[in-house]
């Protein structure tokens, strides 16, 4: 069906009046204001402690053991405190609720002490029971939580949560008394700290669960240990936190509310940062158009993410079951071109599984543009210039963007390969079935890291993990994914990790395209929020300046793309 | 009458029905399911996930539960919200939509007829060809033009209104003015027709002569008949109003029914979507029959049999 002709019109017609908006948005006539030219629309600073921002969607759950979204565990990591929560800048766990905490020699054995005096918001003291029941209750099988593989590297955590053990007691979390938690590991995992500051490992009140089931999570039932705690929350309209006076911290929170927009328009959220309705509009909600113009000014921050947005292979689908047709589609990939061209610089190509910036992990050389190295690639599996090559479909979700980078893929194979590549896209849900199910070709994904290690990563791509989606299995993988994972020492620890990612490239079951970056517009007179590579932001250490112009801004709040 | 408001209510009940099933199986004959997400859900939890809500269940035996349970608008809790029963939300979000809808009503109503008796006291002038022309203006741009283009202008440029949100008398300024413009523009068109048709009656004409002032011809006298095309279009006017917001609750954020619908959908709320497809199904149909009732009043040539 042809779409009516006004409706391409209509859209230029406000994209670029939009644009003209924007473009004069230094000289809009900001109340007070002058010389705004550096910052995209209003800077004026509230004159109250609240920090508004927008959460781009509506928390779905607030129960941390349950949750599986960003919106859902910002939120979340408001409210509750873990053992450790993550510092703002580095994201390196810091004390939170236990103050100090001893590892054993052989790194298996942790025992975490809480903070004396720590309580939760109906006054019960906070206790180690606490966290042992809650954790336990993310593994237990019958809780259903998406994200009980966080807890994995704890001993028989996996068994207990895939029914092969029934007694939870076995499993390796003890209150060894109200204020000291023992912890037992499978496997030294240097991670594991900062695993605990995943919403998934979040104390829950055991008895306000057990007496509300699902709706505890109401504003009326719930009970919190955070910094900050619910003071309203209206469905699909905002989420409001208001300090929590009970909190051990209290002292050095310097926001009296936040106030939490689920808008998921990225033009209007992005409209409302501009009229500055909103102090914050996180990376991801900013439409792509807007983009490369935005880098012109001082709030828009960008930082490097731990994400890679890449093609999965089916590899069990011929031709694609062939290694030298997969390693001829990934060296005819010109990721250079089609980040400068489609992406217009906004994010870097890159040629590896594994995202860039973790210490002591050097990635094997990354897969490069070679179009004759391509040619001959493709000689090799049988299809010299392409005779003869079946035509195959890249899925995409429907998204502008995706399609725009799946046309350019496809005419790049097409001009390199002489191979008849389709574009074919479905509606998220659709796309989620195809790509499970393997019912697909070659399909648009991307993988956001958990953690600030490689085996977030790598640890996808094993033999059967529910996230591979490509059919690929490797007994050398698995073998050094296995045998990284018993490593000890850190060192040799990332050498086999690297040696497995270059397995991985080597087979070519994926076609890595970009590295994100975060892009996030911030207000210049908050204070508090930088840019992660996790696009994680604790709101406890974010404040309001308002008199920000006599302060600098701290000089790590944005990197220069490349 | 009264045997024709029975029969009216009576078919109520399989139409509703009829939508109930349709849409029951529509939904689950979608890819995916209400669980799903980019990343992989482990066999254990889905496990666990479809016990709790009963989706490990033959499928005629949920949709008889989902039956028995709708009919006492009993749809359960939202899938993606588990704290919140559907029913909850249908009825937050309704009064969001629903004043929306009254708003942008208004609004037509206190600019539209004005504006049309105006253009029609002065045919052929130029009041009457701006009013006009603004008008057709205000019938060609769909509102997910105009509704970025006041954005714009009002709260980008002049920073004097929100842009998006529900949260205080000034953020209704924008999304009621963008929903309304179409049936500003509608009302007045037809407001002009129906008095330039009335202007050339005899009876008015008798009036005229009469001596009366033109004012009292054409508020007193004119004006009573020719706003009764007006009045019918009120009814299927009101019905879309609040339905048809879609577009700008999106724009602007607001917190109604459509987006449920949209975003139900799309996350495959089971639910939800029932919840809402039903709600809106009863709305229009128990509205249409309002109409039906408001015609015989209004024209007591309509006969209800």
């Amino acid at each position: 069906m042809r779409a009516p002709r006004w409706v391409p019109v209509a859209a230029l017609l406000t994209t670029s009046a939009w644009l003209v908006a924007a473009g004069c948005g230094g000289r809009a006539a900001v109340p007070g204001e002058s010389g705004s030219a550096r910052y995209f629309g209003s800077i004026r600073a509230p004159q109250d402690r609240v920090f508004r921002f927008n959460n781009m969607a509506e928390p779905e759950k607030l129960d941390p053991g349950l949750m599986s979204g960003q919106p859902d565990g910002r939120i979340a990591r408001a409210l509750f405190e873990g053992l450790v929560v993550a510092d703002p800048r580095t994201l390196d766990p810091i004390p939170g609720q236990a103050y100090r905490w001893d590892v054993s020699a052989n790194g298996r054995r942790y025992v975490f002490h809480l903070r004396p005096g720590i309580r939760w918001s109906n006054g019960r003291a906070v206790t180690a029971g606490d966290f042992e029941w809650a954790w336990k209750r993310v593994l237990d099988p019958a809780t259903g939580s998406r994200y009980a593989g966080i807890l994995s590297a704890i001993e028989n955590a996996d068994s207990f949560n895939q029914k092969r053990l029934t007694d939870a007691s076995q499993v390796g979390v003890r209150a060894l008394d109200d204020s000291t938690l023992e912890v037992r590991l499978t496997s030294p995992t240097p991670y594991f700290l900062h695993l605990l500051t995943f919403y998934t490992c979040l104390p829950v009140p055991r008895e306000v669960i057990e007496r509300f089931g699902d709706r505890w999570t109401r504003s009326e039932n719930i009970v919190v240990n955070g910094p900050f705690k619910i003071h309203a929350w209206k469905l699909r309209s905002s989420f409001e936190l208001d300090k929590n006076p009970a909190y051990w911290d209290a002292a050095n929170v310097k926001l009296d509310r936040i106030i939490a927009y689920p808008v998921d328009d990225l033009t209007t959220g992005t409209n409302m940062y501009k009229a500055g309705v909103i102090d914050w509009e996180p990376s991801g909600g900013i439409p792509a158009p807007f983009l490369p113009f935005l880098r012109a000014y001082a709030d828009f921050k960008v930082g490097r993410q731990q994400a890679v947005y890449f093609y999965s292979i089916n590899v069990t689908r011929p031709p694609l079951d062939n290694v030298w047709v997969r390693r001829a589609l990934n060296h005819a990939l010109d990721r250079a071109t089609l980040c400068n061209k489609v992406l217009k610089g906004t994010r870097p190509p890159w040629g590896l599984f594994c995202p860039s910036g973790y210490d002591g992990y050097t990635p094997p050389p990354p897969i490069a543009y070679d179009p004759e190295e391509a040619r001959r690639d493709l000689a090799k599996a049988g299809y010299p210039d392409g005779k003869g090559f079946p035509k195959f479909e890249i899925l995409i979700n429907t998204s502008e963007d995706h399609r725009r980078i799946a046309e350019a893929v496809q005419a790049m194979w097409a001009r390199e390969l002489h191979i008849p590549v389709a574009v074919s896209n479905q509606e998220w849900a659709s796309y989620l079935a195809a790509t499970t199910g393997l019912k697909y070709e070659v399909a648009r994904r991307s993988w956001i890291g958990d953690y600030p290690d490689p085996s977030t990563f790598l640890d996808i791509m094993r033999t059967g993990d529910g996230n591979n989606r490509t059919g690929w299995s490797s007994a050398t993988y698995d073998r050094l994914i296995g045998e990284a994972r018993r490593e000890a020492d850190p060192a040799r620890r990332m050498q086999i990790l690297s040696r497995a990612e270059a397995v991985l490239l080597d087979d070519a079951p994926v076609i890595p395209i970009y590295h994100y970056v975060t892009m996030e517009l911030v207000k210049p007179y908050v204070r508090g929020l930088y840019p992660t590579v996790l696009d994680y932001h604790p709101l406890k250490f974010v404040s309001i300046d308002p008199d920000w112009r006599s302060h600098p801004e701290p000089a790590d709040t944005t990197v220069a793309l490349r | 009458m009264r045997t024709f408001l029975a029969r009216r209510l009576l078919l109520l009940v399989p139409t509703l029905w009829v939508i109930a099933t349709i849409t029951f199986f529509l939904m689950r004959a979608a890819p995916g399911g209400p669980f799903q997400s980019e990343r992989d859900i482990p066999a254990q939890a889905l496990e666990a996930l479809d016990k709790k809500y009963g989706l490990d269940r033959p499928l005629v035996e949920q949709y008889g539960r989902f039956l028995v349970h709708a009919a006492v608008l009993d749809f359960g809790p939202s899938y993606a919200n588990p704290a919140k029963e559907v029913r909850e939300i249908l009825f937050e979000s309704s009064a969001v939509s629903f004043e929306l809808g009254a708003w942008a009503l208004l609004l037509a109503l206190l600019v539209g007829v004005p504006l049309g008796v105006w253009a029609a006291t002065r045919q052929n002038s130029a009041v009457d060809y701006t009013a006009m022309s603004a008008a057709l203006v205000g019938v060609s741009i769909p509102n997910f033009v105009l509704g970025p283009l006041l954005v714009l202008g009002l709260s980008l440029t002049l920073f004097w209104l929100p842009p998006a949100l529900w949260t205080g008398p000034s953020s209704r300024v924008l999304p009621v003015l963008t929903l309304s413009a179409i049936y500003v523009a509608y009302i007045a068109r037809l407001t002009r027709g129906g008095m330039l048709e009335t202007l050339r009656q005899d009876y008015v004409r008798t009036a005229r002569a009469k001596g009366l002032d033109e004012r009292r011809v054409v508020m007193r006298h004119a004006f009573r008949l020719g706003i009764l095309p007006v009045v019918s279009y009120l009814g299927p006017a009101t019905a879309r109003v609040v339905m048809g917001s879609v577009v700008v609750e999106q724009i602007f954020a607001i917190p109604g029914l459509g987006r449920h619908l949209v975003n139900g959908a799309f996350n495959r709320d089971y639910t939800l979507v029932l919840g809402v497809v039903l709600f809106y199904a009863g709305f229009l149909l128990i509205f249409n029959l309002l109409v039906d009732l408001a015609y015989a009043w209004l024209d007591p040539r309509v006969e209800l049999a």
